[in-house]
């Protein structure tokens, strides 16, 4: 017997098998019906966008054929796909120019997780038990436009409200047009390490409410005020990239690198020096820098502009902060002061970049224009080897989409009481959740989980069982990222416009759908109907793009951009977002205030810094393997939490490596390893957010402790944000090593002096 | 005949694990989950280890990922009883898992700790099994695994050149290691090519290699830190 008669008997027995087996043969027979054509063991490249943070790198996605069980038109079965296998960074991206991220590299393990949500469901226990039972597309989507349309007969259509997790996107315009048309507030945004205070800061500084994009590459010397650039802070890829240009990318000439925190983060760890000043107080440190070369002629004060004018006592050169004055303050020697603002200013270009722990404390916005300030004194912006703002282009403009109407629009609702007139989360009627999880990233003080509870009616586009989605009455599960069309618009990391853009990868594995196609639907299914101008989200793409002028001579803006994964190039004429904003209004000059902490520093002596874990940023990565399994670059730390602690204290308090520790603040108290790590201020201990989920799939749930629990409600009074480094904590030991923390080091003797 | 190797610049290198991540997922390389990671069984064919050096705060780091060192004069290969362990044209210390009989005796020869012993069948919960590799093999219980090289990285660039009549061009090859890292510190190439990236680096006075007083001759080039 040949091969093709071989196969063809079996594909014989095997449809009379089914036949015999069943009344609908054709669902039986989709093994033998590949998806696509895919040649078997030949690999194909696509373009991606990484979905897992807000830089927006493109990705190349290997894809090649596999084996794999679906369900298909509501019946079971194995079918040969085309699916991803690897994903690499895209090479001419703008952004990432071909490296990936840890993170970016495990993105792939989101699309194949087992406790994927495969269908929509509706609850059918109590909220929060987890008890769901299967329901139609149909049914799920009749059931929301029924509960929306109950608010439009109501009147009240101001109580939906919509949770996000926020940034430029063209699914961000959807969902805001959706809220718009409908009458509904904008959506709630809520990101636990959000920039908002820097984005602020930028503003009055300097006209643009974005993250800067820095332009390492070209720096000769970088001054970073706790910026985990490194990391996990803005675009860590592009940054990594260009710093790697700085340090040996120039023939003869090394970059200089000094880092200010009283934490050794990942970046921190990079430095050629690094620099632990009081928490709150970097702020004064950048203006002592600036006092010292104002002091030395070495710049004019006038060369700072509106930065520098914004600073209480600035054109008198900052005499209050002499470097002695600085070093009462911050604790960092006067000579060292004097020597970091010489260094500044001759080793130019030079730039300062300020992030991350400073900022979250209740006089972030203090610290940020500061460093604002020092950065224009020296005149980095704008400049090569300076602080660049990447042009943003104007996505409602692009799609000739009106803005709200005239009059203030109705305040976003707030997750925390405060700001007495704003809508309060717990006050609305149907809650859509798309991406955000305030019950894990929220202060428990704050009560966000009391608060839904009050909310009649939850829909949640999540692809896994969180502490959100488990409160949700309905569940309508996205696509994957590799699923779907994707699309990225990054606030930074080039120095052109970016509109990162990727046609769907590889088919669903399961019965979701795009939640922008979900709104779309819903949308048109509502008794008045919200007349949005798109049938599907890829017709909005592609009307977006329509509008930008093409990089390439062949093709279109939109053909072009799909294949190249992105579209970049200076932005045409009347789509820029405002470039400039007005001067914000005279008010009086920013001046350095004692940062406030909660709890007394005699019952609390720590200061307490929760901090982005490398592997899973804000927790929302914390169900993917590869990343629990990842050691952490500073511990080697594995499927663990800990608590990082300075060897000093520790003695004193007769800690050893791995005892089981209590960290207890005013509001809450959580338990955790204790590391000894030289790189940590004695008075403070640090703890990686990313663990403690309550559920998150079978490699997150019920694993570690989550410091947020433990934080108390202090905020940056002027944007309202979490000052999330503001909270002081006792430490006590409470056991010996239990095998909670586990380390991949454990058994190699990698310190250079042993800490006992 | 190529002689692949490697050089790691510590000054761009920051830590930050993308090509721990990136190893896992090019060479299907199975977690093993948290209580067999606490008994040391944990498979990461390239780790970052981190020197500490000072006291607060006056603290210095130096990271440095470690991998095969694909020694020329590999500690590892005369001790496999099977031939398992052995050295290949190119330069590599390949690992045959077929031949592997699970001595452990290559593990314990290795001064890096390179290699990795399977104590179990290599498991993945569906559908995570899709994202596997089908360019490389899986390992079964009882074996040794390490890093290859991304030696079928290197095979399907050699195909690829010799069906286009050519030679493979430096830079051509790229580990998943050296693919992902951001910050472009893992440089791979032919180290008797005096004109590849690789080797013009290795050739740096920066250049050293890890424990070479064992008489390895590790072909992986650490270029130290600067400042």
């Amino acid at each position: 017997m040949d091969r093709r008669s071989f196969i063809k008997l079996t594909a014989v027995t095997g449809t009379s098998a089914a036949l015999a087996s069943c009344g609908v043969p054709e669902n039986q027979l989709i093994r033998f019906v590949p998806d696509e054509d895919i040649v078997p063991g030949v690999a194909v490249w696509k373009p991606g966008v990484c979905p897992l943070c807000a830089a927006g790198c493109g990705l190349t996605v290997r894809v090649m054929d596999a084996d794999a069980d679906v369900a298909r038109n509501g019946q079971l079965g194995v079918v040969r796909i085309a699916a991803a296998k690897k994903l690499e960074g895209a090479p001419n991206h703008p952004v990432n120019r071909g490296g990936l991220c840890a993170r970016g590299q495990a993105a792939i393990q989101v699309t194949y997780h087992p406790d994927r949500i495969t269908q929509p469901l509706k609850r059918a226990g109590e909220r929060g038990d987890g008890r769901y039972e299967a329901i139609s597309w149909d049914d799920a989507l009749a059931d929301v436009v029924s509960r929306l349309d109950g608010l439009e007969e109501a009147g009240n259509q101001r109580a939906l409200a919509f949770l996000s997790r926020g940034g430029a996107s063209h699914r961000a315009v959807l969902i805001e047009q959706f809220l718009a048309r409908f009458g509904a507030p904008p959506p709630a945004v809520y990101e636990l390490f959000g920039d908002e205070v820097l984005r602020r800061a930028n503003a009055t500084s300097f006209g643009r409410e974005q993250l800067p994009t820095i332009d390492l590459a070209n720096a000769m010397f970088v001054l970073s005020f706790g910026a985990d650039f490194l990391g996990t802070w803005n675009s860590p890829v592009a940054q990594a990239a260009a710093y790697g240009v700085m340090r040996q990318g120039r023939p003869g000439i090394r970059g200089g690198f000094v880092q200010v925190e009283s934490r050794m983060s990942q970046t921190g760890a990079s430095a050629d020096e690094w620099v632990p000043a009081r928490p709150g107080t970097e702020g004064v440190l950048a203006l002592g820098l600036a006092h010292v070369i104002m002091a030395a002629a070495l710049r004019p004060a006038s060369a700072a502009g509106r930065a520098g004018a914004l600073v209480d006592g600035w054109s008198d050169g900052l005499r209050s902060y002499t470097p002695e004055q600085v070093e009462k303050i911050t604790g960092v020697a006067a000579a060292r002061v004097v020597r970091l603002a010489r260094q500044f200013a001759e080793m130019r270009p030079s730039v300062a970049v300020v992030a991350g722990p400073p900022l979250a404390h209740t006089n972030g916005l203090f610290t940020a224009v500061a460093v604002n300030a020092l950065n224009a004194l020296v005149g980095s912006i704008e400049q090569p080897g300076g602080v660049f703002f990447t042009p943003q282009v104007d996505l409602a403009a692009a799609l000739k989409m009106s803005g709200r109407a005239a009059g203030a629009p109705a305040p976003p609702f707030r997750l925390q009481r405060e700001g007495a007139d704003d809508p309060h989360i717990g006050d609305a009627q149907v809650l859509l959740v798309d991406g955000a999880n305030p019950v894990f990233t929220a202060p428990r003080v704050w009560g966000v989980d009391q608060a839904l509870a009050k909310v009649p009616y939850i829909v949640s586009f999540g692809s896994f069982l969180d502490e959100m989605a488990v409160l949700a009455d309905l569940i309508l599960p996205d696509h994957s990222f590799l699923e779907a069309w994707r699309e990225a618009v990054p606030e930074s990391g080039a120095t052109v416009a970016v509109a990162s853009v990727a046609p769907p990868v590889m088919r669903p594995l399961y019965q979701t759908r795009s939640t922008p196609d979900v709104l779309l639907e819903v949308g048109r299914r509502l008794r008045r109907p919200l007349n949005l101008p798109w049938q599907t989200f890829d017709q909005m793409l592609a009307a977006a793009f329509a509008a930008l002028p093409s990089a390439s001579p062949d093709a279109d803006a939109w053909t072009d951009a799909q294949a190249k994964g992105a579209w970049s190039g200076p932005v045409p004429p009347g789509l820029g977002r405002a470039a400039s904003l007005p001067a914000p209004p005279a008010a009086r000059p920013i001046a350095f205030e004692e940062p406030r902490f909660d709890g007394d520093a005699g019952q609390f002596p720590f200061h307490f810094l929760p901090y982005p874990s490398s592997a899973f940023l804000d927790g929302s990565l914390a169900h993917l393997p590869w990343l629990q399994e990842m050691p952490d670059p500073l511990t080697s730390a594995m499927w663990s939490s800990w608590v990082e602690i300075n060897p000093a204290a520790a003695e004193r308090l007769g800690i050893g490596q791995g005892d089981v520790l209590e960290i207890a603040s005013a509001h809450g108290s959580i338990r955790a390893a204790a590391v000894l790590t030289p790189g940590i201020a004695p008075d403070m201990v640090a703890m990686p957010v990313g663990q403690g989920h309550r559920t998150f799939t079978r490699y997150a749930s019920g694993r570690g402790a989550n410091p947020v629990e433990a934080l108390a409600p202090m905020t940056e009074p002027a944007t309202g944000a979490l000052a999330w480094a503001a909270t002081r904590v006792r430490v006590s030991r409470v056991g010996p090593p239990d095998g909670r923390l586990v380390l991949f080091a454990g058994g190699m003797r990698e310190h250079v002096e042993e800490h006992r | 005949m190529p002689r692949w190797g490697m050089a790691a610049d510590l000054d761009r290198c920051n830590g930050c694990g993308a090509c721990v991540v990136a190893c896992h997922a090019e060479n299907n390389i199975s977690t093993v989950g948290p209580e067999e990671a606490a008994r040391g069984r944990a498979k990461h064919w390239l780790r970052v280890e981190r020197y500490w050096e000072g006291d607060f705060p006056d603290v210095r780091v130096t990271f440095r990922p470690v991998l095969c060192q694909h020694c020329d004069n590999a500690p590892c290969e005369p001790v496999c009883p099977t031939y398992a362990s052995h050295h290949t044209e190119e330069g590599l210390n390949a690992q045959v898992y077929n031949r592997c009989i699970g001595t452990r005796y290559c593990a314990n020869a290795c001064p890096y700790n390179a290699r990795f012993f399977d104590f179990f069948n290599p498991s993945w919960d569906k559908p995570l099994h899709l994202q596997l590799n089908p360019d490389v093999s899986l390992r079964m219980v009882g074996v040794v695994e390490k890093c290859t090289f991304c030696v079928q990285r290197i095979n399907g660039a050699q195909v690829q050149a010799k069906a286009e009549g050519r030679g493979v061009r430096d830079g051509e090859i790229q580990p998943a290691c050296a693919q992902s890292c951001p910050s472009r510190a893992l440089v791979f190439g032919d180290l008797d090519d005096p004109e590849s990236q690789a080797s013009r680096l290795s050739r740096s006075p920066r250049g050293s290699h890890l424990l070479e007083d064992t008489g390895s001759r590790p072909k992986v080039a650490y270029l130290a830190r600067q400042a």
